[in-house]
């Protein structure tokens, strides 16, 4: 009796776990779980936690308008501490022990670029990576086909800053001064292409990551004679960079990759950084565009602390935002493969915040033009349209 | 000479030698996220490769290196131009890379002549950014910090692609490394190393030589490392300068400390207890704190991690195998055991 009992309730289980199983990893009647890898404890810790928290917004906005095709959105944060290994062990831990539906805004160029393996082998999409390398659209690479990236990459800013300075002045002499790694490579893609466009010819100074003192580029700047200079840097380098050259007497116009366009580059630099132009892909979080008037609305609703807001927080909400659009267009019984159809349907679609986006089976860049913020009176101001 | 391994209890390593080739059966029986613990493993199964050179290194010439993951890097960057840009079967990459991570151990050995202690840390250290710094300006090979796609390794037409593969490939060089620097350790090579670490003088005197020595430790050691580069490189399909930075070269000397030095198993219990500790017992435990706390995933990672080896190092300071040992004497003798010994 025990025993056919025993047996009884054992096949019942298995028919409950066979009816269970999901047949789309992360998706469940009422939720859709995705994945996101941050540096939570490393060298960017500062934008760790803010990314993610600028996405929950947003989400939690959608879930509770009912979600997407009613399922909730919940995601999963991971920390890669800016270390590739630990991004692979981070991706690995979602896609298999978690099993995520999709990976969203991981953070870093080496991360991203450490995972492609992983998500070409498992199919899994990655959204939005968190870097502005142009190396993500390229189609070639492993998983190719399932990065969709949505800010314009350095070599295309850096080619639209060389354009508009030589708009602004024929016969403009260009100084760069670049960080030596991925990032000061993909600059360097940018400006080579460039110089063969244009015929100009670009001084290129290069410093280390994490370096504090400019006085050898800056003055390598001055002895060559420029007299238009882009800082492809963070938020430290153009302030010391801007200062430096103040002492040193050399007024050049700065410019500088979208990394530089954090409010904090015009409160710090002061009058050294009065005039600097930087390259944005969003509109700002502060500005009239639709999303922004939206993000400012919910943070208020949901009581968001004052310091989270600014230009990172709302990237994770704009990104999250693209996310949401394709989850809604990959339909009711979303898989994978439906969320990048959905994804490569998207043609000059209105994020309110990106340039208009357009993906297709031939291209993942999503965007490719920026606008240009000239800090004015220590206040960043919106000087153009989007150029590309 | 011959009952020094006579002496030795070795019962037991078929055992664990046929437990490790079954534990992803068993792994895969048991969840169906095998994969990601088989992935952990197989990282874990790599650094035993270099901690077990390390440990001749550090734990038996008594010389530290804090630039290990460099020889690390080395091997990885070599194999892949190796087999990716030069056409070279995985197999010759294999025996060749090692010995060009090998040969940058004896540069570095030759400043080890002089130098010692805190001063020899520095130095490894810096030879860890010098190598950072060459990959990245070598771009024509290594494409410079933008990092290096690499293929899967193809053994004897079979190609190696799967982490299932991937386990029984590094496994397979890890117990090997393991055997191999066992019996490097008890050759007259390993009693040379322990007689420099223990005076150098001495050793000296009676006839060995220490340049020779101090020299093929660090040769040695580098190809350990070398050779765990090269698995590195070809079971992760991309290596970046990000990858091989000073913190990992911490996290080696770590392993070597916690596992217990100069005994080679105590490297390997290091090496497993902290990519374990790192990968699945500390997140796992900060989730469960989780529920409790209102904390972000990350904010105490490192704490707890810290805190762990902190607390091991005070009371633990022989490691793992210390530990080990401890209790097995304590066993042995009881239950006369003498009071205070065992606390």
């Amino acid at each position: 009796m025990k025993i056919k009992t025993g047996l009884l309730v054992i096949l019942g289980l298995l028919f409950i776990g066979c009816g269970k199983q999901a047949p789309v990893p992360g998706v469940t009647d009422t939720e859709i779980l995705i994945g996101n890898i941050q540096d939570l404890s490393g060298p960017m810790k500062e934008l760790g936690a803010v990314l993610p928290a600028g996405s929950r917004l947003y989400f939690r906005y959608i879930n509770e308008k009912g979600g997407v095709h009613g399922r909730q959105i919940k995601m999963l944060v991971e920390d890669h501490q800016y270390n590739p290994q630990k991004a692979v062990v981070a991706a690995k831990k979602l896609i298999e022990k978690d099993q995520v539906f999709c990976l969203f805004q991981v953070i870093g160029t080496s991360t991203c670029e450490a995972i492609r393996p992983l998500l070409a082998e498992s199919g899994t999409p990655l959204i939005a990576p968190a870097t502005q390398s142009g190396t993500m659209s390229d189609l070639s690479r492993p998983a190719g086909d399932l990065i969709f990236h949505t800010d314009t990459g350095y070599d295309k800013q850096t080619n639209i800053l060389v354009d508009y300075i030589l708009k602004q002045d024929a016969n403009a002499k260009i100084g760069l001064i670049y960080q030596d790694d991925d990032y000061g490579q993909n600059v360097l893609k940018g400006a080579a292409e460039a110089e063969d466009r244009t015929g100009v010819s670009i001084q290129k100074e290069a410093f280390q990551r994490g370096a504090t003192d400019f006085t050898g580029q800056v003055g390598n700047l001055i002895k060559g004679g420029a007299n238009h200079v882009i800082i492809a840097g963070v938020v430290k380098e153009p302030i010391i960079v801007m200062k430096t050259a103040e002492k040193m007497g050399y007024s050049p116009q700065f410019y500088g990759t979208s990394p530089t366009m954090d409010h904090r580059v015009a409160l710090a630099a002061g009058p050294a950084g009065e005039g600097f132009i930087a390259a944005n892909f969003a509109h700002l979080w502060n500005s009239d565009a639709p999303a922004a008037v939206q993000y400012r609305e919910l943070c208020e609703k949901y009581e968001v602390p004052e310091a989270y807001m600014g230009m990172y927080h709302f990237y994770g909400f704009i990104t999250a935002k693209v996310l949401v659009e394709g989850l809604e267009r990959a339909g009711k019984n979303p898989t994978r493969k439906r969320l990048v159809k959905g994804l490569e349907t998207l043609n000059k679609w209105d994020s309110g915040a990106f340039p208009p986006i357009t993906y297709s089976s031939k291209d993942h860049a999503g965007t490719e033009s920026v606008i240009l913020v000239q800090v004015k009176d220590g206040v960043q101001t919106v000087i153009t349209d989007w150029v590309d | 000479m011959k009952g020094r391994y006579e002496k030795e209890n070795l019962y037991w390593i078929p055992l664990l030698i046929g437990f490790i080739f079954l534990l992803p059966f068993l792994l895969k029986y048991a969840t169906f996220s095998y994969k990601y613990y088989l992935f952990v493993l197989n990282i874990a199964g790599i650094y035993i490769i270099l901690a077990v050179g390390l440990d001749l290194l550090s734990g038996y010439t008594g010389l530290i290196s804090l630039g290990h993951a460099a020889f690390l890097a080395i091997g990885a960057y070599t194999s892949a131009i190796l087999v990716d840009q030069a056409g070279l079967p995985f197999m010759m990459s294999l025996i060749i890379s090692p010995l060009i991570a090998g040969l940058f151990g004896l540069v570095i050995g030759f400043p080890a002549l002089r130098i010692t202690g805190m001063y020899l840390g520095l130095t490894t250290m810096g030879f860890g950014f010098i190598v950072k710094r060459l990959i990245i300006s070598l771009r024509e090979w290594t494409h410079g910090a933008g990092g290096l796609e690499v293929s899967s390794p193809v053994l004897f037409g079979y190609t190696i692609k799967s982490d299932w593969d991937n386990y029984y490939l590094i496994f397979t060089f890890a117990i090997l490394a393991v055997v191999v620097g066992r019996r490097i350790g008890k050759s007259k090579i390993g009693r040379a190393f322990m007689a420099i670490r223990d005076s150098e003088q001495a050793a000296e005197a009676s006839g060995i030589h220490l340049a020779k020595y101090k020299m093929l430790a660090f040769f040695i050691s580098g190809l350990f490392a070398g050779f765990a580069g090269v698995l590195f490189a070809h079971t992760s399909h991309f290596i970046s300068t990000d990858h091989f930075d000073m913190m990992l070269s911490i996290y080696f000397i770590i392993m070597v400390l916690v596992g217990g030095v100069s005994s080679i198993y105590g490297a390997v219990l290091g090496t497993l207890f902290i990519v374990l500790l790192d990968n699945l017992f500390v997140p796992q435990l900060e989730d469960w704190i989780h529920g409790y706390l209102n904390t972000n995933t990350g904010d105490i990672q490192s704490l707890i991690f810290g805190l762990i080896m902190f607390l091991f190092i005070i009371f633990q300071p022989f490691g793992l195998y210390g530990m080990w040992l401890k209790i097995r004497i304590y066993w042995r003798i009881f239950p006369f055991n003498p009071r205070k010994r065992f606390t």
